[in-house]
């Protein structure tokens, strides 16, 4: 089954004096279930838009959109869904503890099960020790956690993340990123919206990127990453002189290179993938378009 | 529904503001003292202040109350997290509308124990001639609850279509002055003064009167007052008008709300 179906969706915003805002142009989109997404594109390129009409936030201005195979609009299509909307903000007059409660009863959650996952949620995200304050106080990061943990209480098959990094230090991150790796390796469907090309290629199957609107490119990750690898860098040294010396080669001229090092006396240390990442892709991509 | 009507409920008793209105209700011990200033029908005059502590309160909160709730959801983004939950949009609002429903309830319940305590005390001190019949008091007091009830319901059709918390509030005060006036003026229309009025206001006024509801029928305060008997089939009336008007009410704000843009 789609898990997340998007046909030639538009969305044109009506904004002060009548501008017109076209946030959407013709998009078009599938995501399979058990993928993991990475939808990367520049501030205004319309990655929230295209997750508020998924979320039935909003409504397309033409096209359709389908969660779990139902019209975006249904409250019943997001039953298995943990959504994670960008800056999130929650009822702040209640604690995490019951912001939890909360949204596991909505989500049928009850008695021993809602308990198991609301222990389980809150070590996954460390909010133990805040679990009884009111939101009102917590920070940025910590909130962003609790969105986390709030999108993860009832286990759902899918998930939708607005900038899911966003306000966390590097430990939260690194947490975040380990999260959504194991959410991978059992089957979960994700898929979020980022700024940061390396949490891409550590996590998703695929890119899709994103500018003005318009849906630029739809790439296999790994694709992506072999055919930007450029070359090595071999990192060699004298044994006798202590000379250190770092020879860049093309992926063809590899061994050629390797043999002739040793034949002058070094020995080869370290050995370098030189990667265009995904960030040169994405650059590129956002370049061409600014042309 | 039952999860959002829990939280906001939670969330009107921890906010400050709305407590801090129910210290006006301090004042009711006063009002004995204040009422004997007058030598003549002391009992029917604290009746009277009582009623109108007690709907000042109850106006205060539904306003408030009613015009700050979805407006403050929508301007601190709550809705993004509350409306990508597997709810209706129709679920959610209802669950808002209750809590502030029941809010006002208890309010209600509350302010009206002491204003019998009032009313006792000062039927103690200085006994009315006619009898206090209790019955009408509580009456009264029910049926202005609801009509407070009543106003919070527009106070969220407003919310559904603006994005200021303007319309809904002073909208809904125009509602209340219009719905409290409307009875009448629609009596002064069919006088034979007001068929002297031009065609077009007497239109519009009559138009008013069927649209905006009428608040008028709520007050029993009359008979609260007086001791008058208070007649059991205009009292069903009035509640079958509540409830058919509320209904109206909160389908058209779901409506409304069920096509809102939440950006
Ligand atoms: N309610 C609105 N009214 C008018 N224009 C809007 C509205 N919401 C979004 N836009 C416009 O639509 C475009 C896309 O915005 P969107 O929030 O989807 O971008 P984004 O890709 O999420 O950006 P960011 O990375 O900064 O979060 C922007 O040009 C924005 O100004
Ligand atoms: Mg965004």
């Amino acid at each position: 089954m789609n898990v997340i179906e998007i046909e030639n969706l538009s969305k044109t915003f009506r904004g002060k004096r009548r501008a017109l805002v076209q946030a959407l142009q013709s998009m078009s989109l599938t995501i399979d279930q058990g993928e993991t997404f990475g939808f990367l594109g520049p501030n205004g390129a319309g990655k929230s838009t295209t997750i508020k009409i998924i979320m039935g936030l909003i409504r397309p201005t033409t096209g359709i959109a389908r969660l779990m195979g139902m019209d975006a609009s249904h409250s019943a299509a997001r039953a298995k869904v943990g959504f994670l909307p960008e800056n999130p903000a929650f009822y702040d007059f209640l604690t995490a503890e019951e912001y939890l409660r909360f949204v596991a009863r909505i989500f049928g959650l009850s008695g021993k099960a809602l308990n198991q996952q609301l222990e389980r949620v809150l070590s996954l995200l460390d909010l133990q020790e805040a679990r009884r304050r009111p939101i009102r106080g917590y920070s940025k990061g910590m909130v962003q956690r609790l969105g986390l943990a709030q999108a993860l209480i009832h286990d759902p098959e899918v998930l939708i993340l607005d900038e899911p990094m966003s306000g966390l230090d590097p430990v939260g991150r690194a947490l975040v990123k380990q999260v959504l790796l194991e959410l991978r390796s059992q089957g979960k469907t994700i898929f979020f919206s980022t700024h940061i090309t390396s949490d891409v290629e550590v996590i998703c199957d695929r890119v899709g990127v994103i500018v003005k609107g318009k849906m630029q490119a739809i790439e296999r990750v790994e694709d992506v990453l072999l055919r930007q690898t450029s070359g090595y860098d071999i990192h060699v040294c004298h044994p006798r002189t202590g000379l250190h010396k770092t020879v860049f080669s093309e992926a063809k001229t590899l061994p050629e290179i390797i043999v002739s090092s040793r034949d002058e006396g070094f020995e080869v240390i370290k050995l370098e993938p030189r990667r265009q990442n995904l960030e040169s892709f994405f650059l590129d991509i956002v370049k061409s378009n600014h042309e | 529904m039952w999860q959002v009507f829990r939280a906001n409920l939670k969330g009107i008793f921890r906010d400050r503001v709305f407590l801090g209105i129910l210290v006006a209700a301090t004042i009711f011990p006063l009002i004995p003292s204040v009422s004997s200033l007058s030598m003549r029908q002391v009992t029917e005059l604290s009746i009277t202040l009582s009623f109108s502590l007690l709907t000042f309160i109850l106006l205060l909160l539904a306003i408030f109350l009613g015009g700050t709730s979805l407006w403050k959801d929508i301007e601190r983004r709550y809705t993004f997290s509350i409306a990508g939950l597997p709810l209706t949009r129709g679920q959610y609002l209802l669950g808002k509308f209750a809590a502030i429903a029941v809010f006002l309830l208890l309010v209600s319940l509350v302010l009206g124990l002491l204003l019998l305590m009032t009313v006792y005390v000062t039927s103690i001190l200085h006994p009315p001639i006619r009898p206090v019949v209790w019955g009408n008091l509580v009456l009264a007091v029910l049926f202005h609850c609801l009509k407070y009830i009543l106003l919070v319901s527009f106070t969220f059709l407003f919310s559904t279509v603006s994005t200021s918390f303007f319309l809904p509030i002073f909208g809904t005060i125009a509602v209340f002055f219009v719905g409290t006036a409307s009875q009448q003026v629609f009596d002064f229309l069919q006088s034979p003064s007001g068929q002297k009025l031009p065609v077009l206001l007497q239109q519009i006024a009559t138009g008013l009167y069927y649209i905006v509801p009428n608040f008028t029928a709520f007050d029993l305060n009359v008979n609260a007052i007086y001791a008058l008997d208070v007649p059991l089939n205009g009292i069903g009336l009035t509640l079958l008008y509540f409830i058919v008007y509320l209904v109206i009410i909160l389908s058209c704000a779901s409506f409304l709300f069920a096509r809102r843009e939440l950006n």
